[in-house]
């Protein structure tokens, strides 16, 4: 039956705008470091630009991969969490806004698999963007000649993008719960946009490494110091926050009053 | 339990709060049946229907389909029921056809289903059109198409009437008629319309304020008319004590406006009117009213009639 339940899943997704719309923000976000990079590299015409050359020279950012790379696992690390927390929102909360959760609560098909398949798709549909951003910034890269590149130097940073996204997503369930919990799209982003900061809040304390919402911008390097390794308690957090996350998004489904 | 009940219910209830939005309904609907569930909106209607379908938890009591009892997750009976509650639902940018075929493939139908729940509704000019671009009438249909798609033994449908036309009501009433007589499906609809019920259902259960208040065979209702005698007059009191003592008129109902009912000497309106004026009554109206079906749907669930 799970086969059957995420192909209706992918289906859903079939004209729908938010799917286009991932995809644009995704391909936007590699062409904007690799403008910045452009900037920095063209100090001269970067003046001329005004503003955005003089923040792109007081960045102290040089032009060459180790640069680029790190921005790019900024961007992946923040666009990441906050399209993350918008496809959940999505694919959750659209039951709940078009109204089409009654149907689905009143097919023989065991609820868990909804849940399990809802985010199967996020998972896949993240996955491809990611490789979509690691894919094109590696593109952009490389038509700008940017110095640096090395092989060892690709695979960490591509390991890093892959490893916050992995991240990211185990942090998803929570908001698919406050997504069933809330019936719609608003809850679930704004409670992602209030840990983010809180994360932010908690990063830059000794704290970061117990509140999840901490955990990938420390990786990212936006709060405080990079950590390149993430410590056993950080990855224990990180777990139990995924299965306390599914199992309240589950028990959500399964035993929540319909009303809408 | 009879054993040809397909739908039962037992002292079922759901309070929110101090609200009783439904208060210990029993219900019995029989195989091949349909049954009308009539009631003003905000009777209970649709929290019953949700309860049947275990999309709510009932505070008390319970529910019983196709002998399966129904809780929150229960999914097996689920395949031998189809159902339509409340507002019709649909993906927007989805196709009718695309929507009918997630239908198809959660209820594990053959993909033949829908080309014919298409058929079946008349959708075959829309069913390359997105959900989200039909009128609120087509929108019904494509519900009633993925209520039916896959051949339930059962139909739970919450005003199945809503938003269709005229003509579209006679098609959708010719077709839950064939689909009970011909394959013998068993089907439970509410509605707040009499007209539309009363032509429909085999049986009529009226549901007000969460109760169940009466239960009828559709001949009794359409034959179920009272007629009385209304009269106004300066003192109700003193005028049913002389319409007994004078008239032998004893089954008389005070009304909330502070007239009165007389039941009984329907034919004898001059000889009430001479004995409440020969008194030195001010009668200020008589006259014999007869209560038609809504009228006495009205009067059950505390309408003006």
């Amino acid at each position: 039956m799970l086969r059957q339940v995420l192909a209706t899943e992918f289906l859903k997704l079939r004209r729908s705008k938010i799917t286009w719309l991932s995809w644009l923000a995704f391909a936007i976000l590699p062409l904007a470091g690799g403008l910045f990079m452009w900037i920095v590299r063209e100090p001269e015409r970067a003046a001329r630009l005004g503003l955005l050359g003089q923040k792109a020279g007081l960045a102290g950012v040089t032009a060459d991969w180790p640069s680029y790379f790190t921005m790019l696992i900024q961007e992946a690390c923040v666009g990441g969490m906050v399209l993350l927390a918008i496809i959940a929102a999505y694919v959750f909360g659209r039951e709940h806004s078009e109204g089409t959760a009654k149907n689905l609560l009143a097919l023989p098909v065991s609820r868990h698999w909804f849940v399990v398949a809802k985010l199967a798709v996020i998972l896949v549909w993240f996955g491809l963007l990611t490789v979509l951003l690691i894919g094109e910034g590696l593109l952009v890269g490389t038509l700008l000649g940017l110095p640096g590149f090395s092989m060892p130097l690709a695979v960490s940073s591509i390991g890093d993008i892959l490893i916050a996204g992995l991240v990211g997503f185990l942090l998803i369930p929570v908001v698919a719960w406050i997504a069933t919990l809330g019936r719609g799209y608003l809850a679930p982003i704004g409670f992602t946009l209030f840990m983010l900061v809180m994360g932010n809040v908690f990063g830059a304390t000794g704290w970061g490494k117990w509140f999840p919402w901490s955990i990938v911008p420390m990786l990212a390097g936006i709060a405080g110091p990079r950590v390149e390794v993430l410590a056993p308690g950080s990855l224990a957090v990180v777990g139990l926050t995924f299965v306390l996350g599914v199992a309240a998004t589950m028990w959500q489904w399964r035993h929540a009053d319909n009303t809408q | 339990m009879p054993t040809d009940t397909v739908i039962a219910t037992h002292d079922l209830a759901k309070h929110y709060g101090d609200v009783r939005a439904v208060d210990g309904i029993d219900l019995d609907v029989r195989r091949g049946e349909i049954y009308g569930f009539l009631g003003r909106n905000g009777s209970g209607k649709t929290t019953t229907i949700r309860m049947l379908l275990g999309l709510i938890r009932p505070s008390s009591g319970d529910v019983t389909m196709l002998g399966t009892r129904i809780r929150p997750g229960e999914q097996k009976v689920l395949a031998r029921v189809g159902s339509l509650v409340e507002t019709a639902t649909a993906y927007p940018n989805l196709t009718v056809r695309e929507n009918l075929d997630i239908q198809r493939r959660l209820t594990r139908s053959p993909r033949g289903a829908v080309a014919e729940a298409i058929a079946l509704l008349q959708l075959e000019e829309y069913a390359d059109r997105r959900a989200g671009r039909l009128s609120l009438g087509n929108k019904q249909r494509l519900a009633l198409a993925r209520a039916l798609l896959h051949r339930p033994d059962v139909l739970v449908l919450d005003e199945p009437a809503n938003a269709l036309d005229p003509a579209g009501i006679v098609e959708v009433r010719g077709l839950l008629r064939r689909l009970a007589d011909e394959r013998g499906v068993t089907v439970f609809m509410s509605s707040h319309i009499l007209a539309e019920v009363a032509h429909l259902a085999d049986r009529i259960g009226i549901v007000h304020a969460g109760k169940l208040i009466e239960e009828l065979g559709t001949d009794e209702l359409r034959t179920r008319s009272r007629a009385f005698v209304k009269v106004v007059v300066s003192s109700p009191d003193r005028a049913i004590a002389l319409l007994d003592d004078r008239l032998g008129i004893r089954r008389v109902e005070r009304t909330r406006e502070g007239g009165l009912h007389l039941f009984d000497g329907l034919d004898r309106a001059a000889e009430i009117a001479r004995v409440l004026v020969g008194d030195g009554l001010d009668l200020s109206r008589l006259c014999l009213v007869e209560e038609d079906l809504e009228a006495h749907f009205m009067r059950l669930t505390g309408g003006e009639a």
